[in-house]
Formats: structure tokens, C-alpha cells, sequence
């Protein structure tokens, strides 16, 4: 098994060692169980050799012994069952909760990179085969190999020879099974892969039905499944052959100490060297053997894809990030109660990984209280510069400072606080009202929540809500129409109270009465805080004391809006004229 | 909503479907139980007897072993009749299914099919599909297994009536209660479901809000409901496990109960000699193997209604289909013999002539518009464009007019004759489309520009170079076997588009009908391709376009204005008649 075995458990060790007394206790009940297991048939022999001398008291009582421990066996052993499921599911959770807030601190280039659907293979999937190795390789190996070295124990103190008999039986037995099995495994790697190719065939299928119907090809990809079927056919041939050969090879060797133990059992009571009761326990314990072999032969082939997946969350957590949080500095000594913010840009360039720069050479200065309208058509580089003053991105060259604080400086989470964006798609979770409004935040009171909406003039919304704040929302955003997302998007950022506003504006067209809302909702966000609006609508326009108009990432006019409004030269009276939609486009 | 077949009809057909296999496998399931549950029974009390005494004549050790070793010969061999019988069993029965519900889904309409994303009819298509088969020789471990018992249970009441009966008494008393427990089981597993569903679909969440979540700076309170919902999912799964458990080793544990009981029992009977510990080692090896097979009754009536439900998910996946699509029969060819895939050659009635719309309406929930009461007519070699603003319900009209969306009204006459099913009749070699978005497949170029198209080298050549395509796979690396797919080479929105397109002219359509390729294709390029495919005379194209080269080129354009056409005629015609015409005309801004 060339799996890396140290560091899978090195994932889950540092999970499992602040349950230490749970731990201990698991190895006491699985030791327990397994002994009671042991000594049970030892009744039975007990009984046996009575059976032609005591009186029928002794052996009724012998029964009632063996009953009560049966019984017992099944207390501890549900017992660790529910022991061992805590302490694997604790770990895991643990475990799921570390990566989780250290995918969620990674930078935005990986969230691209990797869709939502991948990180549930990777916090859940992965880390559920942990859960299973747990499970595996605690309960089922080595609770299957104390077994064994328990019946051979028992035997030992029986007699030597029998002890050394079983215990070359049981090695030969884990021999032959191990290397079957390395054997085995390329097959069944080459079986998964078959049917992988058979899914990942029907998921780009499924995705494309009209590409291959209006090009008539609908028997040729038939075919193709056929042709896919049939190599799974083939390398199941393979691996079920090989799966055969490995429970022929075990149940073989087994039937062959049956042989022995019959032979020898015979011979030896017929000399007298051992009792009838004797012979019985041999025999009991040779068949109670075939349980864990079975086990282990079957359940435990799972260990390459149990390392498959460790490897991957151990490359996931090796994974940093760029944009390190800051040293901690305060956003400015008045600003940091509250009170809008200053916002400069110096030189300000950036480029996605290799492509080409998005913005160049930007500088902005924008005093605290204003509003600046940004204009330019899509991939002009607005979403990108919102980005970066939430350091998202960091930028290539140049500087960005927030009351004359440099960005990097204060934490990330001190940053993020005092500068807010509400984008066009408002990202709803499954839950109550409250908890998106609050984003979970339990420490927010209901009353704080309300005034916020309130002062938002979304009193008469909330109103009309069934359960308010208890109001179930879906993550799909039913339940919630496309002009109410926006107004949750503002009462969240509202609940913060934020210095900087960065509002990307919805663009898609709104019924006249939710746009009305918003329009009024906007105000009041916008009261006495900087904000920067990406414009999509002439209204906004009027609102922006400052225009800044990209072009390929160029700042290819920047002014006070209402200079730029009167001069017929400018490109913003250009646009005034031709009507915003233009600039869409 | 169609009706789903009843589940046992399904498990029926599939055991009709490839009879003898399944056959075989229940001759190995028998032959295993005779082999690992009956007999060892009956040679253990040989044994036993045999030692003490109270053997009958003619069975001496060398008889013993000799049977011991037919035994395991004959376990060897039906393990391996496993294999003959599973292995070809599983793939055509899965085969079987899987194709007919493909087969369904790529012949209807795609916009009402698929119930829930890709990834969930996957689902279907794997495990539900897998459910069938495994209940189909399940009923084979079952009915053994029932015989199975008949025989132990008999052959122990020949032994000892009365300690046979008590011995089971632990059996039956735990069967009862396992049954009782069915639906607690059922509804602590559901919540265990449901807890991991919630799970799972937080993490989607979080991370589908990444950046909302770090904007906002909520990753702590985030980070908190997520602990929360792993703790309800912890003690979700430890209720479910921890009750499962019990049950479990009840049944574990009944055999030894059993034997206790025996135990007590058989006392007084072994010292008078009518049980013998050749008998009570029979009693103690059927009592094992009969309580583990108590588990399976109890699991038969919730096994049902599983398959119950795993058919229902994949009759929704053939909405529309009658009930027995699911299980039909056909050749599934898995020698690898399939006969070549047959494109229809081109007939007359295949040319087109002329087509003519009437009155199309579509209109349905969802982002895009509808369209109401268009008309539209072509003739052959022209070229149409459809234009107009974002919204307007350019996309719904192609996608109505071809049959992938339904259409409420409407009429559609090729050549005069109406057609009533658009969405099989307006595939090639009358007519292929090109949407917006293509999609190509994890396969060579070569095979997605085919698909399944004999290879002809010229008119493959032809196809890449109407498409504007020569020089990109030039450049490609080995061009043309070059694999497409996340594990292939990358290609560019153009290019795909532009290998989508190729894949359209290969099959020279009567009519062409493209949507909109200007999102892909910058001017240049998409000047050149409407300059090579209307050289050529004989071709019909129907197009989405917004760029003025395009319009220019057309012999009839089409305005849509909020789903309804505004204005029909040529260009020039309709910069002086159409306002919209002259807004949009403007509003193209891109140089020429």
C-alpha cells in the first residue's frame, strides 16, 4: 500500500487529539467487545465437556452466563459503535470548518477557478472518505486484527501449539490476501476510470441535447454510450475476475485449516489429548475467523481512493493567498467611529494573471461625502476597479488610500467594514430574513435590524413580509423578486454603516414602483458617505458631483459633473445626448 | 405528468430482457447458499458424530474431507458462474436503460425536459439505473435465501421439534421489532438526509457568495452557521448510525441468543442422549445464518419502495414518453457489432423551396422574451436576418420556428405542406442550427465537427474553410485530432463557434439558420464567413445579427421589437420606414 498513509492520518490526528478521553474510551469498549467475543465460545466449550457429568443446574446456569454476556456484548458494542461515530464526525466537522474559512481567505482567482460544485467534492466528498478511513481502519482493521490475535491469545493459553498453529493460519491468511489485493487494484482503478468516462460522456451530453439534435446525430452519440457501456463491460470482466480470485485464494486457505482442524481434531481426541469441548472451540473459532477475513478482504479496498482524496485536501490547504491581510492599522483616528471616507488612487494599474492590463495608470481623488459617477463601457475595467479597493486584487503598481491610509494597512476585515459593495446580483442564502440581512451575524439585535430598515424606507416591504424577519428565503433567490434582492443588498450594507459606498448598479429594467423604492432607498445609503456608482441609468447620473469615464482601462475623462455637463467638447455631454444606454453596450 | 410503470413491471422486463444470464445467476446464488449455509451444517454433526461414536456406517474422516473439498470446489465454481452471469447481466440490462433514456431526452424539445441541472439527471442515470439491476438478482439472494431457511428450519425440527421451535422463538422476536422499527429507521435516515442536503448546499452557497462574503466581511458569522449545521448533521447521523446499530446487531446477537437458549434447553436432552454436539453444532450454524437472513425480509418492503421511487425519477427524466419507453427493447449491439449510424441521404421533398411562418407565438416563464404573431417567409438562396434589440426575442423565434421551444400558435409550411412536428422535422438534412453558445465535447475536433459522419476528406476541408477555420487548425496543435475538453487543448470563444459552424456546413443543410455569432467573433473574421457561405448560390441562411457588414448583406431583414415584428423589407427600405431599424443602425457602433 504505497497510500500515504502518515498523512492521512495527519489530516485527522490534529482533529482527534482534543478528544482524548472520548479516544480512550473507544479503545476500552472496542477492546471489551472484542474480548467478550472471545471468551463467549469458551461457555459453550465449558458446556460441552459438562454436559455428560454436572447436573443439569450447573448447566443451566452456564447458559444463563452465556446469555447475559451475549447481551452485554451487544450494550458495549453499540456503545462504541456511537463512540467511534462521534469522535470520526467531530474530527471531520473540525476538520470541514478549517478548510472552509481557509478556502473562504483565498484569493478571488481561485474562487474563479474553482466552481462551488468543487469545493462540496472537496470540504464534503474528500472529507467524508476521511470519515470512512476513520471508520475503517479504527473499527473494522484493527478491530478485526485484535480479534484474530485474541482468538489466537485464547487458544495460547490453551495449549502453545494451538496458539502457534492459528497464529501462522491468520498470518498466512493477511499474507495472501494483501498481495491479491495489490494485485487487484490496478483493475478496479481501471474499472472506476471506465465508468468516470461514461459520466463525464452523459454530463456533456446532457448539457448539449440541442447541439445533437439540430445536427441529427442522435444515433451516433447512442452509439457512443453503447461503446463506453461496453469498455466498463470489459475492464468489469477484469476486475470482478480479480475481485474472484482474491475470496477463492482467502475462503480456500480457510477451507484448508478447516481440513486441518478436522484432521487434527480427530486424531487428537481420539488419543485423548484434548476434549470433545476442545475440538468444538477450535472449530468455532477457525469459522469465526472467516468474518473479519471476509471483512478485510472486501471493505478495505477503498484506502487508494481514501488517499486519492487526502491528497487533494492536503494540495487544497497548501494553496495561499496574495492578498495578505494587513498589519492592522486604524482607517484614521476620527474616521474610525464612523463618517464617510476619502478615497484616493495613484497610478493605479492591474492585470489578471497573464492577460493583458485591465486598468492603467489610474489616479482618482475623491473627497469624503461626494459621489462619484463611474462610466465606460463593459470590460472598460469599473467591476475590476471595485475590486481592488476592496483588495480583492491587489494592484499591479500604483497606490490606494482610504483617508489617506494605504490600503494594505488596516485588516482586511477592518477594510471590508468600512467599505461596502452591493453589485447587480444579490447572493442570498437559504435562511431566515434576518440571517441575510445580518449575513449570520447573530450578535446584530432584531431592533437594530428593523431601524435600518426603517430609515430605508422599507418599512411597507417589510410589512407585507408573512413571517418578517423569520421569513424563510431560498438561496435561488425565490421567494424574493429581483428589485426586493436589491433592497436586502442595501439594508445589509445600511446595517454596517460603511464610510465608502461602492454601488454597482442593477441594469436590468424594473417595474416603476421597486425602482422608485430603490431610488429613495439609495438616498438614504448614499447620505453622508462617499460613493462611487457604476451608472446604468441617466438618474444616477444627476446624483454624482464627480464623472470619471473609462476606456480600455484608460481614465479617458475625469471631472466635476456639472463642468462636464456644460461643455459641449466633453465626451460626458456626448453621451447626455445619445442616452445612457450607450455606454451599456 | 406521465404515469410511471409499476416497478415490478420494470424488474419483470428487465429479467425477460436477457433471461438466461439471469438464470445463471440464481443457479450461483443456490449452489452458493446449498454450498456455504446447508451443507457445512449437515458435516459438522458428521464430524462431531463421527468423533464420538454415533457416526452412521460407511462415514469414515477420508469421507469428511472428501466432501469438505467438494464443497469449496463447488463454491469456486459458482463464484466464478458470478462472474459470467453478473458482469454481462449488469452492463446490458444498464445499457438498456440508459440508452432509452438518452435516447428520450435527445429526441424531445430541450427546454422542458431535464427536470433539475445536468449534474442531477446524472444521478439518475447512475444510481437509479444501478438500483434496477441490483434488485433484479436481489430477488435471486432473496428467494434462496427463503429456501435456505425452509430447509434448516425442517431438517432442525426432525432433530428436536421442541428446541427448534424455542430456538427461534429470539429469530421472530427480533424480526418483529426490526419491522416495527422500519419507519423510525426511515424517518431517521430521511433527517439524516436532509441535514447533509443542508450541509452541502451551504457549502455551495458560501462559495457560489465568495466574494459577497469577503466583501462583507462575514467569514466569522458565516464560518459560525456552517459549525452549526455540521453539528445538526453530526447528531443527525449518530441518531440514524446509532439506531441502524442496534437493529444490526440484534440481528448479530439473535444467534447467540438462540444458542443460550439452546444451551438451556439441551442440558437435559444431551445427558439422555437424544441431542448430540453434532446436533447442537448443526443447530448453532443454521441459527448463525438464518438470523442474518432475517434482515433481508424486513429490508424487502423498504427495498421496494425504493426501487418505486428510483423508477419515478427516471420516468420524470422521459417526460412525455409512453410508459413502457423506459424498458423497451432493442438491440444494444454489446459484441461491438453496431451497424454504421445512417444519415439520411437528401430527397426531393427535402429541398427547400420556400418557407412560411405565420402567426408564431411563444411565449413561456422565464429570462427571455416571447414572441407574438410573427410572420416570415423565405425563399431559397436568400438571406435573412433577424435584428433587434436585447430582448426583443431574436433567440425565441429561431428556437420556436425549429421546434425547441414549444410554440402556442402557428403555423409553419415548407414547401407549401405544414409541418407539425418542427423539432423532428427541422434537423438535417433540411436544416441545422448553430446556437448562441455551442457546445462541443471532450472528443477530437474532428470528431465534434463530424459526429458520426463518414469522413470525407473534401467535403470536410470545405466545411473548415466556409468556416473561416483553415488557418486556426493550422495552428492548432495537431490540428484537427487536437482534443477538445478540460483535459485537451484550449480553444477560443471564436473558435468554437467557428467549429460549431463547421460542424453545421458538413452536413449541407437546405437552410442554415445561425444565431447570434457576433458575440464571438470579432468583425473581421465574421465579414470573411458571411463572405465564403453566401458565395455559394444554393444555400439558404436565416440569421441573428446586429453588425451592420451583415445587414447589409441580407436580402430581407426582419425587426423585432418586444417579441413582435416591427419591420420587413430590405435595408434601404427600412432605414426610411423603421424608426427602431435606424436606432439600431446608429447604435452599432463598431467601425466598418
Amino acid at each position: 500500500m504505497n497510500v500515504p498513509f502518515k498523512q492521512i492520518w495527519a489530516l485527522l490526528a490534529q482533529h482527534i487529539a482534543p478528544q482524548r478521553k472520548r479516544f480512550a474510551l473507544l479503545t476500552l469498549l472496542l477492546l471489551g467487545n472484542i474480548g467478550l467475543q472471545v471468551i463467549n465460545p469458551q461457555i459453550v466449550r465449558a458446556f460441552i465437556d459438562a454436559s455428560s457429568s454436572q447436573a443439569v443446574e450447573t448447566l443451566a446456569a452456564a447458559a444463563l452466563a452465556f446469555i447475559g454476556i451475549a447481551l452485554f456484548q451487544q450494550v458495549i458494542g453499540t456503545a462504541a459503535t456511537y463512540v467511534g461515530e462521534n469522535v470520526a464526525w467531530t474530527a471531520t466537522n473540525a476538520l470541514r470548518a478549517e478548510l472552509a474559512r481557509h478556502c473562504l481567505s483565498l484569493d478571488m482567482a481561485f474562487h474563479d477557478a474553482h466552481a462551488p460544485g468543487e469545493m462540496i467534492e472537496r470540504i464534503d466528498g474528500d472529507v467524508a472518505q476521511l470519515a470512512t478511513f476513520f471508520s475503517q481502519l479504527v473499527i473494522r482493521v484493527l478491530g478485526n486484527v485484535l480479534l484474530m490475535a485474541g482468538i489466537v491469545i485464547a487458544l495460547w493459553l490453551q495449549d502453545w501449539r494451538l496458539g502457534v498453529a492459528f497464529a501462522i493460519f491468520a498470518a498466512t491468511l493477511l499474507f495472501v490476501l494483501n498481495r491479491m489485493r495489490d494485485i487487484a487494484v490496478p483493475y478496479q482503478k481501471v474499472r472506476r476510470q471506465a465508468e468516470a468516462d461514461l459520466f463525464g460522456f452523459l454530463e456533456e451530453r446532457l448539457t448539449g441535447t440541442e447541439d445533437i439534435r439540430s445536427n441529427g446525430a442522435v444515433d451516433y452519440v447512442l452509439r457512443r454510450l453503447v461503446q463506453l457501456q461496453v469498455a466498463i463491460m470489459k475492464s468489469d470482466y477484469r476486475a470482478s475476475t480479480m475481485d474472484t480470485l482474491i475470496s477463492v485464494a482467502a475462503n480456500a486457505v480457510l477451507a484448508a485449516g478447516n481440513v486441518a482442524a478436522v484432521v487434527a481434531g480427530y486424531m487428537l481426541y481420539r488419543s485423548g489429548s484434548v476434549t470433545l469441548g476442545t475440538v468444538y472451540l477450535v472449530i468455532h473459532y477457525l469459522n469465526l475467523l472467516a468474518q473479519p477475513i471476509h471483512e478485510l478482504a472486501h471493505h478495505v479496498e477503498s484506502f487508494q481512493t481514501i488517499g486519492a482524496s487526502a491528497e487533494r485536501l492536503i494540495e487544497l490547504r497548501r494553496i495561499e493567498r496574495t492578498v495578505q491581510d494587513g498589519p492592522g492599522a486604524a482607517l484614521s483616528g476620527s474616521a474610525i467611529s464612523g463618517g464617510p471616507l476619502s478615497l484616493a488612487l495613484d497610478g493605479v494599474s492591474f492585470a489578471y494573471a497573464e492577460h493583458e492590463s485591465v486598468l492603467h495608470d489610474l489616479s482618482l481623488h475623491l473627497r469624503p461625502g461626494k459621489v462619484l459617477g463611474l462610466l465606460g463601457r463593459t470590460g472598460s475595467g469599473k467591476t475590476t476597479l471595485a475590486r481592488l479597493i476592496l483588495r480583492l486584487y491587489d494592484p499591479t503598481a500604483g497606490q490606494i488610500a482610504l483617508n489617506g491610509v494605504e490600503a494594505r494597512q488596516p485588516a482586511l476585515k477592518t477594510l471590508r467594514q468600512r467599505v461596502a459593495l452591493v453589485t447587480q446580483d444579490v447572493q442570498l442564502f437559504r435562511g431566515t430574513l434576518r440571517d441575510n440581512l445580518t449575513l449570520f451575524d447573530r450578535s446584530i439585535p432584531d431592533e437594530r435590524i428593523r431601524a435600518a430598515i426603517e430609515e430605508l424606507e422599507l418599512a411597507d416591504w417589510y410589512q407585507s413580509l408573512p413571517n418578517g424577519l423569520d421569513t424563510l428565503l431560498e438561496a435561488s433567490g425565490q421567494g424574493l423578486s429581483a428589485g426586493e434582492a436589491q433592497l436586502v443588498a442595501f439594508a445589509r450594507v445600511f446595517l454596517r454603516n460603511p464610510g465608502l459606498v461602492i454601488l454597482d448598479e442593477a441594469s436590468s429594467r424594473l417595474d416603476p414602483a421597486t425602482e422608485q423604492r430603490i431610488e429613495r432607498a439609495v438616498d438614504h445609503l448614499l447620505r453622508d458617505r462617499t460613493a462611487i456608482i457604476i451608472a446604468h441609468r441617466l438618474g444616477t447620473v444627476q446624483r454624482a458631483d464627480e464623472i470619471m469615464i473609462l476606456d480600455g482601462g484608460r481614465v479617458a475623462e475625469y471631472g466635476e459633473s456639472e463642468q462636464l455637463a456644460a461643455d459641449p467638447a466633453s465626451r460626458f455631454y456626448g453621451l447626455l445626448q445619445t442616452g445612457l444606454e450607450e455606454v451599456l453596450v | 405528468m406521465t404515469k410511471a410503470l409499476p416497478a415490478w413491471r420494470v424488474i419483470l422486463d428487465m429479467v425477460r430482457f436477457r433471461f438466461w444470464l439471469w438464470l445463471l445467476d440464481l443457479a450461483a446464488v443456490l449452489v452458493t447458499r446449498l454450498l456455504e449455509q446447508i451443507a457445512p451444517g449437515l458435516i459438522v454433526r458428521a464430524f462431531f458424530d463421527l468423533i464420538t461414536g454415533e457416526a452412521q456406517a460407511g462415514l469414515n474422516l477420508w469421507t469428511i474431507i472428501a466432501l469438505l473439498v467438494a464443497i469449496e470446489a463447488g463454491r469456486i465454481l459458482a463464484n466464478f458462474g458470478f462472474v459470467v452471469a453478473d458482469v454481462p447481466l449488469s452492463a446490458h440490462v444498464t445499457t438498456l436503460l440508459r440508452k432509452n433514456l438518452l435516447k428520450h431526452i435527445l429526441q424531445r424539445p430541450n427546454a422542458f425536459v431535464l427536470p433539475e441541472s445536468p449534474g442531477e439527471a446524472i444521478s439518475r442515470f447512475r444510481t437509479d439505473v444501478r438500483e434496477i439491476w441490483l434488485f433484479s438478482i436481489w430477488i435471486n439472494d432473496v428467494t434462496t435465501g427463503l429456501l435456505v431457511i425452509v430447509i434448516a428450519v425442517i431438517t432442525m425440527l426432525r432433530i428436536n421439534a421442541l428446541i427448534t421451535l424455542l430456538a427461534l422463538l429470539p429469530l421472530v422476536a427480533v424480526g418483529l421489532i426490526s419491522s416495527a422499527a422500519t419507519s423510525r429507521i426511515e424517518k431517521y435516515r430521511r433527517a439524516s438526509r436532509t441535514a447533509e442536503g443542508a450541509v452541502t448546499g451551504f457549502i455551495g452557497e458560501i462559495f457560489g457568495a465568495a466574494q459577497a462574503v469577503k466583501v462583507a466581511a462575514a467569514e466569522d458569522g458565516v464560518l459560525a452557521q456552517f459549525d452549526r449545521l455540521n453539528d445538526e448533521r453530526r447528531k443527525a447521523s449518530l441518531l440514524d448510525r446509532v439506531f441502524s446499530e442496534i437493529l444490526e446487531s440484534l440481528y448479530r446477537n439473535t444467534a447467540n441468543l438462540s444458542t443460550g437458549v439452546i444451551l438451556l434447553l439441551a442440558g437435559q436432552a444431551m445427558q439422555r442422549g437424544t441431542f448430540t454436539v453434532g446436533d447442537f453444532a448443526l443447530f448453532v450454524y443454521y441459527l448463525g445464518n438464518i438470523s442474518d437472513m432475517t434482515t433481508f425480509f424486513g429490508m424487502l418492503a423498504a427495498r421496494y419502495r425504493q426501487l418505486g421511487v428510483s423508477v419515478e425519477r427516471m420516468a420524470r427524466l422521459m417526460e412525455g414518453a409512453p410508459p413502457g419507453a423506459l424498458v423497451e427493447f432493442s438491440p444494444i449491439y454489446m459484441d461491438g457489432r453496431w451497424p454504421d449510424v445512417v444519415y439520411p441521404a437528401k430527397t426531393q421533398a427535402d429541398c427547400l423551396g420556400r418557407l412560411d411562418v405565420t402567426d408564431l407565438t411563444c411565449k413561456y416563464p422565464g429570462a427571455e422574451a416571447g414572441v407574438v404573431g410573427v410572420e416570415l417567409h423565405l425563399e431559397r438562396g436568400s438571406f435573412t436576418v433577424i435584428t433587434g434589440r436585447i430582448g426583443s426575442g431574436k433567440t425565441t423565434l429561431l428556437r420556436a420556428l425549429l421546434g425547441l421551444l414549444p410554440r402556442e400558435r402557428g403555423e409553419i409550411r415548407w414547401n407549401g405542406v405544414p409541418v407539425d412536428d418542427t423539432a423532428t422535422f427541422f434537423v438535417p438534412p433540411r436544416c441545422a442550427y448553430t446556437p448562441q453558445v455551442p457546445v462541443l465535447y471532450s472528443e477530437s475536433i474532428q470528431d465534434n465537427i463530424l459526429m458520426g459522419l463518414p469522413d470525407d476528406p473534401a467535403r470536410l476541408a470545405q466545411a473548415i474553410h466556409l468556416a473561416v477555420m483553415d488557418q486556426d487548425l493550422a495552428e492548432i496543435d495537431h490540428g484537427l485530432d487536437a482534443m477538445l475538453g478540460a483535459k485537451g487543448v484550449r480553444i477560443s470563444g471564436g473558435q468554437r463557434q467557428r467549429t460549431a459552424a463547421a460542424r453545421m456546413f458538413v452536413r449541407q443543410p437546405e437552410l442554415l439558420v445561425f444565431d447570434d455569432l457576433s458575440s464571438a467573433l470579432d468583425v473581421e473574421t465574421e465579414r470573411t464567413l458571411w463572405e465564403r457561405v453566401l458565395e455559394r448560390r444554393d444555400v439558404t441562411c436565416l440569421a441573428v445579427s446586429h453588425r451592420r457588414p451583415v445587414l447589409r448583406r441580407a436580402d430581407q431583414i426582419i425587426v423585432l421589437k418586444d417579441g413582435q415584428v416591427e419591420g420587413c423589407g430590405t435595408l434601404d427600405r427600412l432605414l426610411v420606414e423603421s424608426a427602431e431599424m435606424r436606432r439600431l443602425w446608429e447604435k452599432d457602433l463598431e467601425a466598418e
